[in-house]
């Protein structure tokens, strides 16, 4: 079995080399299509839900960045409301102090202010001013400089011009001696009383910037972010890099600023993507401005997005290895299944199929070793069938020249040449050569009936010789019948039997009848004679062999019986009839076939 | 097979990777922030309110830049040597830059081409070196500056009267000045004085009988300008062309209650000279930036450092003040620094 297949099966097509598959059926692989679509789908699905997730987180991320932002602003504009409305009040208390004292030059009032003074850090000085400009009265231990140009000074004017409060921009202290400040200042046109006489001049308090530095300095929008003040002109209160921006090196794009009270919005001014959120403070109409920068605020985003890439890549990965492996886990048992079937195909049938795997292939591969254990059984059958009915033919070929009968036929030509019988001996040497001849014919297991007929009436002439006209025969055949098929020598075993078990017992004249004819489709052969019958034992035993081992005739009969069913099917066959002391009758039954070719005619022939 | 579906998946990842990628956009360049970076600063010297400015500006851009920023300064402006042996302490520390105010235009020219040659980048700032190694500077024009304080001094001399100049330098190395044929003066003061003569020069009844050379201390440049006043008794104007000579020359004028007979024009803005030019001491002053000299080197420096590259020479310009614009807004910014 282990031999080149292609000696046993020369015309089986011979597969190519093995593994040089087209790149096609490559492509068209279970696995390498299973693999690439669950890939696809399922990497497709991720980068769809990482995308929509990335929208969401980044909105929601930069909504919340932005809230964050206007939250911390809200908080730096209540505080600093708070600083102001603190300094307003530090403002009316002072105003209070000098309204209700008695002369403006009284020690109390400078002890006051002396308090007043020393209570907070971020006061820088108390002033008060005839509206003229002289100096009256200030905080303790200062003195005025030379050409300090204050009348034309913005909280001069404004204090004169408005009733209200007046908040300055910042500006510098030049008023008194000693350090040049920076500071706000707040003014306004007050009541005194000095020397008893009631007169109005103009108070200031200039506050430095400590406080609002503070408070600015809590504004923590990233490592970037800031937030400055400006006032309603657009005069930047306070900026963290104040220095910078007054120096020219820093520019602040307050423009749109300036427009709203009240907003939150992208700005792109500066080349950069910064937000900034304006809110205003009540009373003195500054504007606190949170600048963040945008790639600062979205660096949740940013850290997203590596997360999603990095995410990404490990499903992907994760989806390839999982997809191989199950497109392996599907593709590998087919694969199997269609390497045995290919071994099964080249010819060894008996590889074993025991594919393990899913439920489908599992049943596939139980089929078809199923399929496979049948198709061994035929095929054994057929070995089986072939080498009977070749041995059946062999062994009729034998019976047909049993020495017995050669010697007891030439025995009996012998006698009646001794007789002088010429004529009976002619007769009888002819129809033992056409006896012999049609035994033979050519080798062909098939002739016609007319050949069987003629072959078996050789042999009963033959027969009735030897037996001393013991018996008659007559042979009878309907003519459609004659020229019809069958497999050689099916009647002399049977006949045979007849005369040697049947009519050469009997003390009678026997006569032995055949009779062929056409019955739908079928041919219907009955050999009968008058001899003495069989037992219903025997006839049991007759055709399924074993016990009667006598002369062996039981072999011939069922040869016959075996032939036919080899040759037409197993329904088809000889059936015995049998009364003791009666006769007995076989009928052969088998399909009519017509002969294919009539060439097979045998010369020198004559019909009955 | 395999490796076709190898190339297959790695193609694949490749086209997700990209159609991932290419949806985020990657951020603009800026100033690299991420490394500390080791500047030294060495200016002329460690006093005085116009230094002070400067390192304000070299400490704010230090502070935005991320640098670590070394400020070092000899006690006085004279002291070449100090200057130069700071210079090459900060080359043996491997500085990633040195900024330096040169108080000789010669004397740190060749340390400086030692730092160049260290691979460290020199900016010079307020007064230049003599390298054409520098890699940028940042200050202000002296000789323009010189010309707008003569312009002012004989406005207020209308045209005529004898001017003594208090000048500083460092230049008295071998005690003499303009003799030597190698400049060893400060340039920014070579320049201011320069540009101050040769205006001068254009007016025929204008003579500048006088020119002091002060090293950086208050006391001698009070000195200089009492020897002035006593040399000179037709002595109607002052220019004094830095910080410490006007305020030396300031304070003389002051206590001598010289206000209105002798006009003067003074330099720089240090709070006292203010006050002088409040009080009408002193008639106007120029003044430059210290501060946006001390940002921008910084700044410059860093670029420099990381490679861009920086412009050869930024003018931070100077302006002339008097008691009408100083309390102009955009004067007050440049004069008074924002000190919170």
């Amino acid at each position: 079995m282990n031999k080149s297949k292609g000696d046993f099966f020369p015309l089986r097509p011979q597969t190519g080399q093995r593994g040089r598959m087209r790149l096609s059926a490559k492509l068209r692989s279970i696995q390498l299509i299973i693999t690439l679509s669950f890939t696809a789908v399922a990497v497709l699905v991720a980068v769809i839900v990482a995308f929509m997730l990335y929208n969401k987180f980044a909105k929601t991320a930069e909504e919340n960045a932005n809230l964050n932002m206007q939250q911390i602003i809200e908080q730096v504009n209540y505080n600093l409301e708070l600083y102001v409305k603190g300094m307003s009040n530090i403002f009316d208390t002072a105003e209070k102090q000098i309204t209700s004292s008695a002369s403006i030059d009284s020690p109390l009032l400078y002890e006051r202010m002396d308090t007043l003074m020393s209570s907070r850090e971020d006061l820088v000085s108390v002033a008060v001013f005839t509206p003229q400009g002289e100096y009256v009265v200030g905080t303790p231990g200062q003195s005025m400089r030379l050409n300090t140009q204050l009348q034309s000074q913005s909280w001069f004017t404004s204090a004169q011009k408005t009733p209200d409060i007046s908040y300055s921009a910042p500006h510098i202290q030049n008023l008194f001696k000693g350090k040049y400040t920076w500071v706000v200042s707040i003014s306004k046109m007050i009541q005194y009383k000095q020397d008893g006489e009631l007169k109005s001049g103009i108070l200031l308090i200039d506050f430095n910037f400590r406080t609002i530095d503070q408070l600015s300095r809590q504004v923590k929008l990233g490592k970037r972010g800031y937030a400055y003040i400006l006032d309603p002109l657009g005069n930047i209160v306070y900026h963290p890099q104040q220095q910078l921006i007054y120096a020219g090196l820093k520019y602040e794009n307050v423009e749109p600023v300036l427009e709203y009270a009240y907003r939150s919005y992208l700005d792109e001014s500066t080349g950069e993507k910064r937000f900034i959120t304006v809110r205003t403070v009540k009373e003195t109409g500054w504007k606190i401005v949170g600048v963040a920068y945008y790639d600062e605020i979205v660096t949740t985003k940013r850290d997203l997005n590596q997360f999603l890439i990095w995410f990404l890549a490990a499903v992907i990965l994760c989806v390839i290895a999982v997809s191989v492996l199950l497109s392996w886990l599907i593709a590998s048992p087919i694969r199997k299944l269609e390497r045995t079937v290919k071994q099964v195909g080249d010819g060894d049938l008996h590889t074993p199929i025991n594919v393990s795997g899913a439920y489908e292939v599992e049943q596939l591969s139980r089929r078809f070793n199923l399929m496979l254990q049948r198709i061994r059984q035929l095929m054994d059958q057929i070995i089986y069938e072939q080498e009977t009915k070749r041995k059946g033919e062999l062994e009729v070929l034998q019976s047909q020249i049993n020495p017995h009968f050669l010697y007891n036929t030439l025995n009996s030509v012998v006698r009646l040449a001794e007789r002088g019988k010429n004529d009976e001996v002619i007769t009888m040497i002819q129809s033992l050569s056409k006896f012999f001849r049609i035994s033979l014919s050519k080798g062909n297991n098939i002739i016609t009936i007319q050949e069987e007929l003629d072959h078996i009436r050789h042999y009963l002439v033959i027969q009735s010789f030897r037996f001393k006209n013991k018996f008659r025969f007559e042979i009878r055949a309907q003519e459609e019948v004659l020229p019809l098929q069958t497999i050689k020598l099916i009647l002399q075993p049977i006949v045979e039997n007849a005369l040697y078990h049947g009519i050469e017992m009997s003390p009678d004249e026997g006569l032995v009848l055949i009779t062929a004819e056409l019955q739908d489709d079928l041919i219907i052969i009955k050999i009968s004679d008058n001899g003495i019958g069989m037992s219903r034992e025997t006839l049991n035993t007759i055709l399924s062999g074993g016990g009667k081992s006598g002369s062996g005739s039981g072999v011939g009969v069922r040869n016959v019986n075996e032939r036919i069913g080899l040759y037409y099917g197993r329904e088809f066959g000889l059936a015995f009839e049998s009364e003791l002391e009666e006769g007995t009758t076989v009928t052969i039954v088998f399909p009519a076939v017509s002969s294919s070719s009539n060439s097979e005619s045998i010369e020198g022939e004559e019909p009955l | 097979m395999k490796i076709i579906r190898l190339m297959l998946t790695l193609l694949m990842c490749g086209l997700v990777w990209l159609s991932v990628t290419s949806c985020f956009n990657t951020s603009p360049v800026y100033i690299n922030t991420k490394n500390t970076r080791n500047i030294h600063m060495i200016v002329k010297m460690n006093k005085g309110d116009y230094w002070n400015t400067v390192k304000l500006g070299a400490e704010a851009a230090a502070k935005e830049f991320n640098v670590n920023l070394t400020f070092k300064a000899p006690d006085s402006e004279s002291m070449i040597d100090e200057q130069v042996a700071m210079v090459e302490d900060s080359i043996s520390q491997h500085a990633d830059a040195i900024i330096l105010a040169a108080s000789s235009y010669m004397g740190l020219a060749q340390v400086v081409d030692q730092a160049a040659y260290s691979k460290i980048p020199v900016i010079s700032v307020d007064a230049e070196v003599g390298s054409a190694k520098v890699r940028s500077y940042v200050g202000s024009n002296g000789y323009e500056a010189g010309q707008k304080s003569a312009e002012r001094l004989i406005t207020l001399l209308n045209g005529t009267g004898e001017i003594g100049i208090l000048n500083f330098t460092s230049a008295s190395l071998n005690g003499e000045h303009e003799s030597g044929s190698i400049d060893y003066g400060a340039r920014d003061a070579d320049e201011r004085e320069k540009g101050f003569l040769n205006y001068a020069a254009r007016y025929p009844n204008i003579h500048v009988v006088q020119i002091s050379y002060t090293t950086s201390s208050t006391a001698e440049a009070e000195d200089l300008t009492r020897q002035m006043l006593k040399n000179h008794p037709g002595l109607r104007g002052i220019a004094t062309l830095n910080e410490t000579a006007s305020q030396g020359a300031g304070k003389v004028i002051q206590s001598m209650g010289l206000d209105n007979i002798i006009r003067m024009v003074a330099f720089d803005s240090s709070p006292s000279m203010l006050e002088l030019l409040q009080n009408g001491t002193v008639q106007a002053t120029v003044i430059q930036n210290p501060f946006s000299n001390g940002y921008l080197a910084v700044k410059y420096a860093v670029e420099a450092v990381q490679g861009m590259d920086v412009p050869e020479r930024v003018d931070t310009g100077t302006k002339l003040i008097d008691l009408d614009n100083m309390l102009y807004p955009e004067n007050q910014k440049l004069l008074f620094p924002f000190v919170k």
